[in-house]
């Protein structure tokens, strides 16, 4: 399926139902504070239901094969496990944590196949924290919200090129000969759409 | 206080982990003094949340979860909040700088994670000219130290610049000290003139 050729209702603070259950953001929050708080495995049976089919479909997706895409998905739900103290509610929503969890897992996973072609040790990629000011803090869970609605908002064009930057390695001029369209016209797009997602950062400057 | 930065689609690929280690080491460098683009690294993960939400549902296979239970039995490893490095480049072993001669000093970097990653760092005398070059991808630059000028700006310590094919510079030194350039390629860097020729076989272009 081509990606982001489908358009998606506009959604509220609620997200997708999983086998019948409505799942907010809130609920996902609740469940990560029974995981972090209590261990509660049913709290956490409850988000591997909800995430671990995701972050398959989100992987293949973008082009990584059926095994990895497991793979990346069940490290992620033992990352989720194991550092469930360290989610601040405070800085994002539980997807967005969840999602740079898998990502960094996805890049892992992707230079060890590099690294092993090479010979050359392991060794992983330190992180940069990218934490701030409890007032960015604040306006950052607003701002999780507002994200919903501003993707809504984008035109189908917009929306096309604003997933290939997550869904594809491929550079601009690779997408534009792919979408028949000119470079400048692939790069106008990328900027338009970030253009109406960057003013949900006005105030925070 | 930074006055040029990533593009947003940069960024967005940064947060998406769809830059290459290269580029992604000079963004990183860039964040680590720039807030205001750490905000936007943060807006562009709350897209890949919010894009996880909505990805796909896969099948997964039911003994997944069954797997993780086991996986995440037992020894719970105590969350640490380890120390971060601030900047990707706080604890990298850096080799010594190499003379190009005419007040030119270069050095490549190695990231242990990605060993054929170009990076580079080039030490440049107050006054002096950079060769002048045209790119075949995009040359991502984070000055560190000093600042220069070419036809299209002016650019000091804190800096990140992005040129493109359609760039063709001759970057020019104008601080009191020596001006320090963070580097890195995302395609090949085509380099005239002498410290071009020098370099290229270096970076085994």
């Amino acid at each position: 399926m081509p990606i982001g050729l489908v358009r998606r209702p506009p959604r509220s603070d609620s997200v997708r139902a999983v086998e019948g259950a409505v799942v907010t953001t809130d609920d996902l929050k609740s469940l990560m504070a029974a995981v972090a708080q209590n261990r509660d495995k049913a709290a956490y049976g409850r988000l591997f239901q909800y995430f671990a089919p995701r972050i398959v479909g989100f992987m293949e997706r973008g082009g990584v094969n059926p095994t990895d895409a497991e793979e990346i998905a069940q490290d992620t739900m033992v990352t989720v496990w194991r550092k469930a103290e360290l989610y601040d509610p405070a800085q994002a929503a539980v997807s967005t944590w969840v999602f740079t969890i898998a990502r960094n897992l996805r890049i892992d996973l992707a230079r060890r196949a590099t690294r092993r072609r090479n010979g050359a040790a392991a060794m992983g990629e330190p992180e940069v924290e990218l934490v701030d000011s409890a007032e960015t803090q604040t306006l950052a869970v607003e701002r999780e919200a507002k994200v919903r609605e501003a993707l809504s908002q984008l035109s189908r064009e917009q929306a096309t090129v604003l997933r290939l930057s997550f869904f594809s390695e491929k550079p601009h001029a690779e997408i534009a000969r792919e979408l028949g369209i000119p470079l400048g016209t692939v790069k106008s797009r990328v900027r338009l759409a970030m253009a109406k997602i960057r003013p949900l950062l006005e105030g925070e400057r | 206080m930074s006055l040029h930065h990533p593009y947003d689609d940069t960024l967005a690929r940064y947060a998406a982990g769809r830059l290459g280690a290269g580029p992604s080491f000079v963004v990183a460098a860039h964040l680590s003094g720039c807030r205001e683009c750490r905000a936007r690294v943060g807006l562009f993960e709350a897209v890949g949340g919010a894009l996880l939400e909505e990805a796909p549902v896969a099948a997964v296979r039911p003994q997944m979860f069954a797997a993780t239970l086991r996986r995440i039995e037992g020894a719970i490893e105590p969350a640490q909040s380890f120390a971060r490095p601030a900047s990707p480049l706080d604890g990298l072993a850096l080799p010594a700088w190499r003379s190009l001669g005419g007040g030119f000093q270069w050095r490549r970097l190695t990231l242990p994670y990605a060993r054929d990653a170009n990076v580079i760092m080039l030490k440049v005398q107050p006054g002096r000219k950079m060769p002048q070059h045209t790119h075949a991808g995009v040359e991502y630059t984070q000055i560190l130290q000093g600042g220069f000028h070419d036809d299209f700006g002016h650019y000091m310590a804190g800096d990140c610049v992005e040129a493109d094919d359609e760039v063709e510079h001759q970057p020019v030194v104008d601080s009191d000290v020596e001006c320090i350039c963070l580097a890195a390629f995302d395609g090949r860097l085509k380099l005239q003139g002498w410290v071009g020729r020098m370099l290229q076989p270096w970076l085994g272009l």
